[in-house]
């Protein structure tokens, strides 16, 4: 029976891991591009979910419906949040951009409390069943969200790589001045970058919604704090890092929870994650550490 | 704008803003009573709610009559509503403001966390004077978690009485449902009220009853994964799974058990669960889960007061009920206890009401009469409701 | 007036957690360790005051000097990681802290009442001020002392020799080292000289609101300890205090007459500022305005 637990712990953890890979993603997108990190991602992200739900409502569609209106609406988020937190403030000046996009996230969490009076909203499932194996079951909406991930990395490693807009994006990531001074457009990219991991969020938003069937202000600071940890861990900017560290920590929860119980569960991943980054500091995917 | 003028105005701007909560000295006689409570994060709904039901309750009493002062004359309720965001900090500032206004009671506040700090900055023992503490009456409509009015004489409370709700249904439901006979717990572990619900009350109470515990599954209240807690609730395989969490996780913890299979014979939620939260939640998963709660609109009282409240926006539930007759038991007090309301009776009809409070044996509800202890709680009177095609009815009412 | 002393009170307490990060924050190092630190001395101040009966000064410098012993203990491994690392490095820190806290009963009887932290129910009773008949006049002198004190060490700092070498290593860590610098210990010393401090805010936070759980010491709570020096500007101590005026008393209280409309300007506000001053309400130029201005005053 242990043995059987113990397993099944582990493929739900690692399921569940799905979704924080996916938030991950964007958030080291992000960081990769610009070297900034935006604190309200995952605010915006589940703000862009909560605007696909109101939209569905109004106007009817199916549940799927809601993953491209989310991550058509994290488009249009990420784009604002750049132009309101990154825009006009100095390059030179990290601590600016964070405390900017704090303001932002509180202001995010704050306009969905007002347009919801704080209540949990029901969303509706995307992906039905389950993979019912006697002893064993796996939800099929989380394998659903870990294919999504999968895509996600797969699309977005050809934009980078295989595109011109990718060779951009690079460029502005390594040389910024240089890549000026070739012709690029620096704020055209960066504007670029925070409308695609937007996008991308809000279709994480929305998936997220769907497998936890309810859009709540609360899911805004776990969110985002796993966010941060995905990305160090998978190594900064690292896209199939954040998947892997997405998958880890989210099988390291539920191991802990099996063993430890809910109340210590997450003293033993913080600490495990203090460890690995005081003696890993590069992330899994550490390539050469540069300064930050 | 340079950053002296910015600082300058910002300044300004504060200064005329604190001043502007104080009011002048009123020329009719006012008697201003100031709600308090969240309204903002995911407690905002508890804040909107009392706040409607304050106003729809000094709004009748208004209408008809005012309230009758000590020297005759007639005064009119006034009521304030301050945000403390469910944060102690802000909590105790805003009380302090409502205490330095011309306000004779403070109603509030929405969360435990914040209750129970602001109890302990009130002066324990009413005429120590050693104790420095604030000494000025308060009233709680909604933090529920148990035993908290006993921190301080100045602090009561109009919050249901878990114990006696709990032995209740389960005396009733070992009566009508002799065919459940086993129970499993699900318990939201960081969240003092609905921790001290499980351990203290719900599971306590249904072993007296004679059912059997075959576990409990323990999950945090930001929690979204119930994968583990839900397959233990399986293994369990009880008749009963009760749930000791705010809707959120309710909800989160319904839909687990709904992929998995799991139906048990019966669901059992916690008081405060039984608002509009969980419908909007998770409506289809709630269906006939049974919450015990003190305010269902059952009376003509009730009804009444409900279509009241809804016409300030707000919806009547066990919380915003109690704010509605917090209102009503003030005034009885204040005319009972010959509370003048004056500029320069302040502290005097607050020593007053708060006199007029603790000496309460009994108050008028709007669903019957609630009984209030020595220590400033109330034992209020109960039903059972149940989700009904995404609306709360009344299953069974004790009292008759 | 009782209201603007308790809104001083808060002010007081809330520019200490400010200047904890700011001490850090000099070092070019992001902590939402705070909280955390802030945690350690609420809780071993309180339990000295409640359960053991000590005076609340010792007990405050008890607690100061826990936490700040804690602080230097994990600045050691954490401050091998720099910038986002050590962002979310700190974040484990003060989770760690916070959760240390949800599981951590020790109560003793005291008459027909136990007292004590109680794990998630929290630790209810602190009333070493009210017990002895402090108004809150004294408090609020009290802990503006407190607050002058530390704020005075530290300018004395920045204008001194440590001051230079904590911005030396901020500015560029491979210049300063090169200069023979030694980063560790500069960096270690910040983050203790901070987390004394955060502890010091929480002893005073643990007994002016009388009641302490896990849930106050958050990571929001972290992100406001360097939202204050960040927002008021790294230039000077008094940046942090224009801060916290700016957040507790304008944000917070001033705006309470705009109702609904406060919570949702909070954010915005905060946005607004740091496009209009990214370098903080009181930046090095503004600093630079002012003093000339008070020392024109003075001849």
């Amino acid at each position: 029976m242990l043995i059987v637990d113990l397993v099944q712990s582990i493929v739900d953890g690692l399921l569940f891991g799905a979704t924080y890979a996916l938030i991950g993603i964007g958030f080291t997108l992000v960081f990769g591009v610009m070297h900034k990190i935006n604190m309200a991602y995952a605010a915006a992200s589940v703000g862009a979910a909560y605007a696909a739900l109101r939209l569905i409502a109004l106007i009817g569609g199916p549940a799927w419906a809601s993953l491209l209106i989310a991550a058509a609406a994290g488009g249009v988020f990420g784009l604002i949040i750049y132009w309101l937190c990154f825009r006009f403030i100095p390059l030179s000046n990290p601590l600016a951009t964070l405390m900017s996009t704090v303001g932002m996230f509180l202001l995010a969490e704050e306009i969905i409390v007002h347009t919801t009076d704080g209540m949990p909203q029901n969303y509706p499932v995307v992906v039905r069943g389950i993979l019912d194996m006697g002893e064993f079951m796996i939800r099929g909406d989380l394998v659903f969200v870990f294919v999504c991930a999968l895509l996600a990395m797969v699309v977005l490693l050809y934009l980078l790589y295989r595109t011109k807009l990718g060779i951009a994006t690079r460029a502005v990531s390594q040389q910024p001045v240089a890549a000026q001074l070739v012709g690029i457009r620096l704020n055209h990219i960066n504007a670029l970058t925070f409308i695609v991991t937007g996008m991308l969020g809000g279709f994480a938003g929305a998936l997220i919604g769907s497998a936890v069937g309810l859009l709540s202000p609360l899911l805004v600071i776990p969110l985002t704090i796993k966010g941060l940890i995905v990305t160090v861990i998978g190594g900064l900017g690292s896209i199939p890092g954040a998947i892997i560290a997405g998958l880890l920590v989210g099988m390291a929860e539920n191991v802990f929870q099996y063993f430890r119980g809910v109340t210590e569960r997450d003293i033993y991943v913080m600490l495990l994650l203090f460890v690995f980054l005081v003696f890993r500091p590069g992330g899994i995917f550490s390539n050469t550490v540069k300064r930050d | 704008m340079t950053i002296p003028r910015l600082l300058a105005a910002s300044a300004f701007v504060t200064t005329m803003a604190i001043s502007s909560a104080m009011p002048a000295a009123a020329q009719e006689r006012e008697i201003r009573l100031s709600g308090f409570g969240a309204m903002s994060g995911v407690v905002r709904s508890f804040g909107i709610n009392s706040k409607a039901a304050l106003e729809a309750a000094a709004d009748e009493i208004n209408k008809s009559g005012g309230v009758k002062l000590g020297d005759g004359t007639k005064g009119k309720i006034v009521i304030d509503y301050f945000d403390d965001r469910c944060n102690a900090e802000e909590g105790i500032s805003v009380t302090r403001r409502i205490a330095s206004t011309s306000s004779l009671v403070g109603i509030g506040p929405t969360c435990s966390n914040v209750a129970e700090p602001l109890f302990g900055v009130l002066q324990k023992k009413v005429g120590d004077a050693g104790d420095s503490g604030l000494q000025f009456p308060i009233f709680t409509d909604v933090a529920i978690k148990g035993g908290l009015a006993k921190i301080s004489e100045w602090a009561f409370r109009n919050v249901p009485d878990e114990g006696a709700m709990y032995a209740a249904l389960f005396q009733w439901l070992k009566k009508t449902r002799p065919e459940l006979k086993t129970i499993f717990g699900g318990v939201e572990e960081d969240f003092a009220h609905s921790r001290a619900t499980w351990y203290a009350v719900m599971k306590e109470v249904a072993a007296k009853e004679g059912f059997e515990i075959k576990g409990e599954a323990k999950w945090l209240l930001a929690d979204t994964n119930f994968t583990n807690q839900a397959r233990e609730a399986r293994r369990a395989a009880a008749d009963i799974v009760a749930i000791s969490a705010h809707p959120f996780t309710t909800c989160g913890m319904l839909k687990e058990l709904g992929r998995q299979g799991v139906k048990p014979k019966l669901v059992i939620g916690l008081t405060s669960s039984s608002s509009l939260e969980t419908l909007q939640g998770c409506a289809a998963e709630a269906e006939a889960i049974i919450i015990p709660t003190s305010f269902a609109p059952v009376t003509p009282e009730a009804r009444a007061a409900a279509d009241r409240a809804a016409k300030f926006n707000g919806s009547l539930d066990l919380h915003s009920g109690a704010a509605y007759e917090i209102v009503a038991i003030l005034k009885d007090v204040i005319e009972g206890e010959g509370v003048l309301a004056k500029s320069d009776t302040v502290q005097a009809d607050r020593a007053k009401i708060r006199n007029g409070l603790s000496k309460l044996t009994e108050t008028k509800g709007l669903i019957g009469i609630s009984k209030r202890t020595e220590e400033g709680e109330a034992v209020k009177p109960f039903l059972f409701v149940h989700a009904k095609g995404g609306k709360w009815e009344v299953l069974h009412n004790p009292t008759k | 007036m009782d209201f603007y002393l308790g809104l001083l009170q808060i002010m007081g307490v809330h520019t200490l957690l400010g200047l904890s990060a700011y001490v850090v924050l000099q070092t070019g190092q992001v902590s939402l360790a705070q909280a955390g630190f802030m945690a350690i001395g609420a809780y071993i101040a309180a339990m000295l005051t409640v359960l053991s009966g000590w005076p609340l000064i010792a007990a405050l410098i008890a607690g100061a000097l826990v936490a700040g012993l804690t602080a230097c203990l994990v600045g050691f491994p954490a401050l091998r990681v720099h910038g986002l690392m050590l962002v979310v490095a700190t974040i484990a820190f003060t989770e760690i802290v916070r959760l240390f806290f949800f599981n951590f009963d020790y109560q003793i009887a005291r008459g027909s009442l136990r007292v004590g932290p109680l794990g998630g129910e929290g630790f209810r009773q602190i009333r070493y001020f009210p017990e002895n008949g402090w108004t809150t006049l004294h408090v609020a002198i009290f802990i503006w002392t407190v607050v002058a004190l530390v704020m005075a060490a530290l300018w004395w700092m920045d204008r001194s020799r440590a001051g230079a070498v904590l911005r030396a290593v901020g500015e560029d860590e491979i210049a300063a080292q090169s200069c023979g610098i030694n980063l560790t210990a500069v960096k270690v010393s910040a983050m203790t000289a901070g987390g004394a401090i955060a502890g010091l805010a929480g002893g005073l936070y643990a007994h002016y609101t009388t009641h302490i759980e896990q849930s106050n010491f958050t990571i929001l709570l972290a992100t406001f300890a360097i939202a204050y020096p960040i927002l008021g500007g790294l230039s000077s101590v008094f940046g942090t205090v224009a801060a916290v005026i700016f957040i507790q008393g304008f944000l917070v209280e001033g705006l309470r007459f705009l109702g609904d409309w406060r919570n949702l300007l909070f954010g915005a506000l905060i946005v607004l500022v740091m496009n209009i001053r990214p370098s903080g309400l009181l930046d090095a130029r503004t600093m630079a305005t002012l003093r000339r201005l008070f020392s024109r005053k003075e001849h």
